[in-house]
């Protein structure tokens, strides 16, 4: 039975839906909903961890036999699926429903419905993409990005059920974006002007546009590579539109992806830094600004995927300079990180220490864009595991620890419970030192000429010994993921978390941990980027007076 | 010192050994990855240029980022400081701002430059030198074996023969029924898309004989990894009398053709023996001993067996049938 809508007075729940399980099934809450996604998403960084970890084993050393050929390349295909549409993209999107309300002092998203929508349409994409392994003849098998005519034609009903999973997934997103930007439009507190709002709202407000851009050319993409496979069209075929033409569309989309993945992880460095840093954001207009030059910049590069696809060296020439342009504003944000620390109170609990750790691998990551974005150079480091290491600083170094950052610093928020420190610590140095004895050795690895999804090697020497240190690398990773893990069931019987355990600055903060489901009480007038900042030295004066 | 910071200055220093050690294993054993293969043909040498050149800036600016952040996070630790105590309340600086837009710009130009500067030497491939004029040959990439065509009708799969010192074109793509492969020799320069449909061209002058080795670089099915090739650079006169000699091997049916075309086209899914791998056991079938069995299961492919042979020629065709008779056939 739906709840009446129409009815003037409060709505009554049904009996059953106030059960424990029952009430979270049928929720709206925006924070409910962003758990949900959060703890999906959790789950999916499990199963797309487990493939990572089959496929380090499997390289361990030369010709090793872990896996079936096949069965490689559909772990490969279905790791990198995961782990970009199941885990980074949703989990960010959890960390929007939860915090965006909050931090703009609504009462909840716009249409908390569609909302629940998304959600449901997001578990249902993995469902579909998790199950495709018992499909006939596997899962998908011509790796995340799909190109025809592999793609086209590899057998079974995988690659059908990985476009249909997309299909899914887009309009989850979709949904969910344009839920995002009409509430960060309309429901913003009184005074919360647009030099105010959080830089994580920025950064969600830049993700949400990105979406909406080029989330369709996805679905134009993989619905004619569906067409191609099922109905006999000839979009991608040689003698018509050609393979080129679906790396045009898929990388359109794929590079803004990136900083679809990246830009609320650097909103999320944006908060944590100067509540752990005693200090208010260097440069906040110049942070925010730069989010939205890198959001529209990201639409302009999308060929530097395609440097060795043979286009004219006047296109190869553009795609150079308009990548190498994105440098421009992501170092003005690195540098006003750094800046942000300079003179600071730094204390390093843990999310501030998966926020440092964050600024110092994605500068690594960002520095190795350059060989890639200079297109001779990126000839010789394409599709190796030079790229392999590369996005991985990027995409682990730098959304994944600002995740598990983002979740130490507001999980007191989220249940009213602090994660435990200790165990934190030790999960961020087990990550952190694991991370750069898997990645970095692969640059190495890249160069010395191994290119990417190959199912063994047969060199020994140096090849060997760097596989050998990365497969090493990942179980040290592994086990930080169960520090983490053991963290969070600890907290269960944690301590427990005040309003504003970490003295921090925007409007989340003012109401209880966890929040009740209207959120506020009331939200004070907001004068600055830091109202409770400003509320606590308020408070201080006063008491001095 | 606080056990917290500590701690963190042993993990620094761990994390630091390890990154020496990292370094110090290739260091060992010459250039070990710090930069691309070793080059053997000017082009190749240009993109390593290219990326030491690149590598100087990201060196410097590599240095700055961690060495202020490691800086600031010992500098300015909280030590006895009150926990809410503020910091410095500072909110920017325009005139930091511009400094650090601008000098990533200059970089950037200075690295855009370079590139522009090398790129004829590493793309443009001489019509002729004092070797010879262009030696023009063609490259296709089939699921999962090269196969190579020079202009007198020569064909090879897997291994390439060319001549030191003479500008080569390749003529790279992948037929129409078949899916996208790479290119790459990384001794001789950067990769190019086999793509069906497209004609794609690069070139190598290489610089001293030897064996360079590489693989496909673009996923193309089950056994990608299996899609190994190299490159033979022979002395001139060595490589025109193989060539000659190779020519009238393949009209008179007496090269090694056949065998060729089983170890590149048929071994890498059905075992060098036919004993079977990713695809069935053959070594016993009755195809292999009927030409035109043979001919239809080339031309057509099988289950998940893809059309390998489509395309080939009759000289093509009655090769590995001449050579599977030989081996598999009664007595074989």
């Amino acid at each position: 039975m739906a709840v009446n809508v129409e009815t003037p007075v409060a709505p009554t729940t049904p009996g059953w839906q106030r059960g424990k399980v029952a009430s979270w099934l049928v929720t709206v809450d925006h924070k409910r909903i962003g758990i949900l996604y959060i703890a999906t998403a959790a789950f999916f960084f499990g199963a797309g961890g487990v493939m990572a970890l089959l496929i380090r084993a499997q390289l361990a050393q030369p010709d090793l036999h872990v896996v079936t050929r096949d069965a490689y390349n559909q772990i490969v295909t279905i790791h990198g699926t995961t782990m970009i549409f199941l885990f980074v993209v949703p989990i960010l999107t959890g960390f929007a429903n939860f915090l965006v309300p909050l931090m703009i002092g609504a009462p909840d998203m716009a249409f908390p419905r569609l909302n629940a929508l998304s959600y449901w349409l997001y578990a249902l994409a993995g469902v579909v993409l998790m199950l495709s392994f018992f499909a006939k003849g596997g899962s998908a098998r011509a790796g995340w990005t799909s190109y025809p005519p592999l793609s086209v034609q590899s057998p079974g009903h995988g690659q059908d059920l990985w476009i249909l999973s997309l299909h899914i997934l887009t309009l989850s997103s979709l949904a969910g974006a344009i839920n995002l930007l009409v509430t960060i439009h309309n429901m913003r507190a009184p005074g919360l002007t647009w030099t105010r709002i959080p830089l994580f709202v920025w950064s969600i407000e830049v993700f949400s546009w990105l979406l909406v851009a080029v989330l369709p050319t996805l679905s134009a993409g993989v619905t004619m590579l569906l067409l191609d496979r099922q109905a006999g069209t000839h979009f991608f075929s040689p003698s018509h539109g050609g393979p080129i033409l679906y790396q045009h569309a898929f990388w359109f989309f794929g590079h803004p992806e990136v900083y679809i993945m990246v830009l609320p992880a650097m909103g999320i460095i944006s908060e944590i830094l100067p509540v752990f840093a005693r200090k208010p954001i260097f440069g906040y207009k110049a942070v925010a600004y730069s989010t939205v030059a890198i959001g529209f910049f990201s639409m302009l590069v999308w060929a530097h995927h395609m440097f060795t696809v043979g286009l004219p060296t006047y296109l190869n020439s553009f795609f150079m300079l308009s990548s190498m342009v994105i440098a421009v504003p992501t170092g003005v944000k690195i540098f006003n990180w750094l800046a942000t620390l300079w003179r600071g109170n730094l204390s390093f609990d843990t999310p501030m220490l998966f926020s440092l750790g964050f600024l110092s691998l994605f500068t690594i990551g960002g520095l190795s864009g350059i060989y890639l974005a200079a297109f001779p150079v990126d000839t010789q480091v394409h599709d190796s595991y030079f790229v392999v290491a590369h996005f991985h600083y990027v995409l682990f170094g730098g959304s994944v620890f600002a995740i598990l950052g983002g979740l130490c610093y507001w999980w007191p928020k989220m249940f009213g419970r602090m994660l435990d420190e200790r165990l934190g610590k030790a999960s961020f140095w087990l990550l952190f030192v694991g991370f750069n004895v898997t990645f970095f050795p692969q640059h190495l690895l890249g160069n010395l000429g191994m290119v990417r999804r190959i199912y063994t090697y047969h060199e020994h020497g140096l090849w060997a010994d760097y596989n050998l240190i990365s497969t090493i690398g990942s179980g040290v990773m592994a086990l930080g993921v169960l520090f983490y893990l053991a963290a969070v069931v600890k907290s269960i019987n944690g301590r427990r978390a005040g309003n504003d355990p970490w003295l921090a600055n925007t409007l989340e903060w003012y109401t209880t941990s966890p929040p009740p489901p209207h959120n506020f009480d009331s939200v004070p007038y907001v004068t600055s980027a830091r109202p409770l900042y400003d509320l606590r030295r308020a408070l201080k004066e006063r008491n001095a007076l | 010192m606080t056990p917290p910071v500590r701690k963190l200055l042993i993990a620094v220093a761990a994390s630091l050994l390890i990154t020496g050690a990292l370094l110090a294993a290739p260091a060992l054993a010459g250039d070990g990855g710090l930069s691309p293969v070793t080059p053997d043909a000017p082009g190749a040498k240009g993109i390593t240029d290219t990326y030491w050149f690149i590598t100087g800036f990201v060196g410097v600016v590599f240095l700055v980022v961690e060495g202020l952040l490691v800086a600031f996070v010992v500098r300015y630790r909280r030590k006895n400081r009150a926990r809410d105590a503020d910091g410095l309340q500072i909110h920017g600086s325009s005139r930091l701002e511009t400094i650090w837009s601008v000098a990533p710009v200059l970089i950037l130009v200075a690295i855009v430059t370079f590139v522009f500067v090398k790129l004829p030497g590493i793309k443009n491939t001489p019509v002729a030198n004092a070797a010879g004029a262009r030696l023009n040959i063609a490259v296709t990439g089939h699921q999962f074996y090269w196969e190579f065509t020079y202009p007198n009708g020569v064909i090879a799969i897997d291994r390439l023969r060319v001549p030191v010192g003479q500008p080569v074109r390749l003529t790279v793509t992948s037929p129409d029924w078949d899916v996208i492969h790479s290119w790459w020799i990384p001794a001789l320069g950067g990769k190019i898309d086999a793509i069906p449909g497209r004609l794609n061209h690069t070139g190598f002058v290489a610089d001293t004989p030897g064996i360079y080795v590489g693989r496909c670089a673009e996923l193309c099915g089950v056994q990608h990894a299996a899609m190994l090739d190299s490159v033979q650079v022979m002395p001139k006169a060595e490589f025109d009398a193989w060539l000659a000699t190779r020519a009238a091997q393949q009209t008179a049916g007496t090269s090694s053709l056949g065998q060729d075309e089983w170890v590149g086209a048929c071994s890498k899914c059905h075992g060098l023996a036919g004993q079977g791998l990713v695809g069935p056991s053959i070594a016993s079938s009755q195809t292999l001993q009927s030409t035109s069995q043979l001919d239809v299961l080339l031309q057509n492919g099988k289950n998940l067996m893809p059309p390998v042979g489509r395309g080939w020629s009759a000289q093509q065709l009655s090769a590995l049938s001449a050579y599977l008779k030989k081996r598999f056939g009664s007595g074989g």
